[in-house]
């Protein structure tokens, strides 16, 4: 075997699918395989880790394996399709594109380019793999003939995350009153932070008049955060909506700390990190039942069927009041982290790729 | 899975039918909710948005790429085999459009390739239109917001007083009028959709503070979270049964104030009565924090004032709310459009 190597549109570091391309690579670079990361634009904060993919075709050896890292619509697509290598596409979800389309047209174009460019990279894969079940339902509709499922390595908790324990945490909220909803993620559309939102005037309203939203991510379509901004004023809960924006492990370790419960209304969700970072530290669970959530939360949280901001905040309210059930939640959430086995996601991966040489 | 527990009132019920009346206030409410959000959404509706179209145009054409950057051409062009599986949506697009660089003129090379082609080039033309389209929207939208960008949470930093003592006047004087349906703007808790609900006149408060809002959506009423001018603008004209004005009266700026009774007027049906109840400056200016007076810069018009304004805008019949209560920090207006 030459060498694999994977292609990503653009690395980013702090995202799930760069941290995830980069173990990866680091996995296979320890097996004594060569391996590189090609891009289609150079972030500068990765510069150093990838290499233009226009110059790949100068660098290619016979029997060489391509891994696409497919998140986003791309002009490698069609260009990876043609080329000659074997091909593994590694997919991680296109959220669909109407979720998009009220907030922005291009990024809702986009996003149809990508399930375009999904099913024209179908016939040509030898592999696919899926981050989920839910994942791998896309892949088989799209067409692929191969497919398995293996969580992202980048689900695996940060250190800082697994040396948390609940115990530290209880001391890390101190005296402040009034429960402490969470939510992390990217802020877009799918994420529908605006249902936890409203859920949240509603606790406040007849659950608890102190309760307090922390949103931590990254505002990934900007005319989406600013209706949440104007949103937070309108209801009247700028004292007690906080936007963190993007945030580092150590930030998000202490979100996590602080936090009484993490709630997901997303509308579609491929896999959703934060969920197994609260279960790994034991934080209760609330989220919409959608996409891969149910298969990923397993019983390690609650979920419910309707986003009716009643219904969340009552289910939240109750939950919170019941340390018995949360304690129970806790330990099925452990089992759910082991049965998804998220230590070795990469490895397992990496001999599924390895084996096509 | 764990289940839910039942969302928990405020309190209790004797039979089944409290609950039931409970759920549907409780389902106007998440709908407000709802729609308070929607408005926020750039583009206001799907209607806005060009994805159908798109669609449609990729599932018959193949997919179009606009804006395809200088190094996805680069990736593009190395390794796209004639007629191979890497043919790409560009090259794709093209391939359905001879070159019109050889020579000949395109109408000729449009007749040489067929029909197929030149329907391929139209079909290209309402593309470029679409996106033309889309840039002139946003191009609009970004002018529209440098002009008058709203400041958040504004009700929050001027907050309606609540009519306490002016209800019982306002209902009267709409009831004596036979206002058939009518909008209270800033409605706050919704005292005066109470009190018209007794009276059986069809009353839906509009209330841009979300946690106000919700007692009364609780309660029953109709409101529409959001701004008054929104609300008038959205209805269709001379369909209105009458209007009441307060709390945005007290925040509002001079063109935003002209502009309100502009649209009063464009909204309430020939005959139908307009009540303004408004704060005297000095008052007004009293309640206000230093930070509000400068981000709203409100006008608090004098009562005279409001007179020649709502007579300048075609208003008739204007005149001091009888049986006024004792309170000097307030006055109200009524007027009717000519029928």
């Amino acid at each position: 075997m030459s060498g694999i190597h994977q292609f990503v549109p653009m690395l980013h570091r702090g995202d799930a699918v760069g941290r995830h391309t980069l173990r990866l690579r680091d996995l296979f670079v320890a097996r004594g395989i060569a391996s590189r990361i090609y891009v289609e634009m150079v972030d500068p904060a990765t510069a150093d880790e990838t290499v233009a993919a226009v110059d790949y075709p100068a660098q290619c050896e016979p029997g060489d394996i391509v891994v696409y890292q497919f998140a986003t619509a791309s002009a490698m697509a069609p260009w990876l399709a043609a080329r000659p290598e074997t091909l593994v596409v590694n997919y991680h979800n296109i959220t669909p594109p109407e979720l998009f389309a009220a907030w922005d047209n291009h990024l809702a174009l986009g996003q149809l380019r990508a399930q375009s460019e999904l099913r024209l990279l179908a016939p040509r894969a030898a592999l696919a793999v899926a981050d989920s079940a839910y994942n791998k339902e896309h892949l088989d509709a799209a067409g692929f003939a191969r497919s398995a499922v293996v969580p992202p390595s980048a689900a695996l908790a940060s250190d800082l995350l697994c040396a948390q324990a609940r115990g530290s945490a209880d001391s890390a909220r101190g005296a402040v009153r009034g429960t402490r909803w969470l939510s992390v993620g990217r802020v877009a559309p799918n994420k529908a932070v605006h249902d936890t939102i409203t859920a949240l005037l509603v606790a406040r309203a007849r659950h608890d008049p102190e309760a307090t939203l922390l949103i931590v991510g990254k505002p990934a379509v900007a005319s989406y955060a600013d209706a949440l901004r104007r949103y937070v004023a309108d209801l009247g809960l700028q004292g007690a909506v906080t936007f963190a924006g993007h945030a580092g492990d150590t930030t998000v370790a202490a979100a996590y700390a602080q936090a009484d419960v993490l709630v997901v209304m997303s509308e579609h969700e491929g896999f959703c990190v934060p969920v197994t970072e609260a279960m790994t530290v034991g934080l209760p669970v609330v989220a919409y039942a959608q996409g891969a959530l149910p298969e990923i939360l397993g019983q390690g949280g609650v979920l419910v069927d309707s986003k009716n901001p009643y219904l969340v905040a009552g289910t939240i309210a109750a939950l919170l009041a019941d340390p018995a059930r949360c304690d129970a939640l806790a330990a099925a959430g452990h089992e759910q982290l082991a049965a998804l086995d998220l230590a070795t996601a990469g490895t397992r991966l990496a001999d599924l790729v390895c084996a096509l040489a | 899975m764990a289940s839910p527990s039942p969302p928990q009132g405020n309190g209790s019920h004797d039979d089944g039918s409290h609950d039931d009346g409970e759920a549907e206030h409780q389902a106007a409410a998440v709908a407000a909710l709802r729609a308070a959000f929607a408005r926020l959404q750039p583009q206001g509706s799907d209607a806005w948005n060009f994805l159908a179209a798109f669609t449609h145009l990729g599932d018959q054409y193949g997919p179009y790429q606009p804006g395809a950057s200088e190094v996805s051409k680069l990736l593009l062009a190395p390794a796209a085999p004639e007629g191979g599986r890497g043919r790409t949506r560009g090259a794709a697009w093209k391939r359905r459009v001879p070159d019109e660089g050889a020579g000949a003129s395109p109408g000729a090379v449009l007749a040489a390739a067929g029909p197929q082609a030149e329907l391929s080039q139209a079909m290209a033309q309402v593309v470029e239109a679409f996106r033309f389209l889309a840039g002139r929207v946003a191009t609009l939208e970004r002018q529209l917001a440098r002009r008058d960008r709203p400041v958040e949470g504004a009700a929050w930093l001027a907050p309606a007083p609540e009519l306490g003592e002016w209800v019982e006047p306002v209902r009267a004087h709409l009831v004596a009028l036979a206002a058939p349906e009518v909008l209270h703007g800033d409605c706050g808790e919704g005292r005066l959709l109470d009190a018209l609900d007794v009276s059986a006149v069809r009353a839906t408060g509009v209330e841009p503070r979300g946690m106000v809002a919700l007692g009364s959506l609780e309660r029953g009423r109709r409101i529409v979270i959001g701004e008054v001018d929104e609300a008038l603008a959205a209805r269709p004209p001379a369909s209105l049964g009458g209007l009441v004005l307060s709390g945005v009266v007290d925040r509002l700026p001079l063109h935003g104030l002209l502009a309100l009774v502009d649209q009063a007027h464009r909204a309430l049906a020939p005959g139908a009565p307009l009540v303004v109840v408004a704060h005297h400056r000095a008052a007004a200016a009293a309640r206000l924090t230093e930070g509000a007076r400068d981000l709203l810069q409100p006008c608090n018009l004098a009562a005279q004032t409001w007179e020649d304004v709502l007579g300048r805008a075609g208003f008739a019949h204007v005149a001091p709310l009888r049986d006024a209560p004792d309170d000097e920090s307030r006055f109200a207006l009524t007027a009717t459009v000519p029928a």
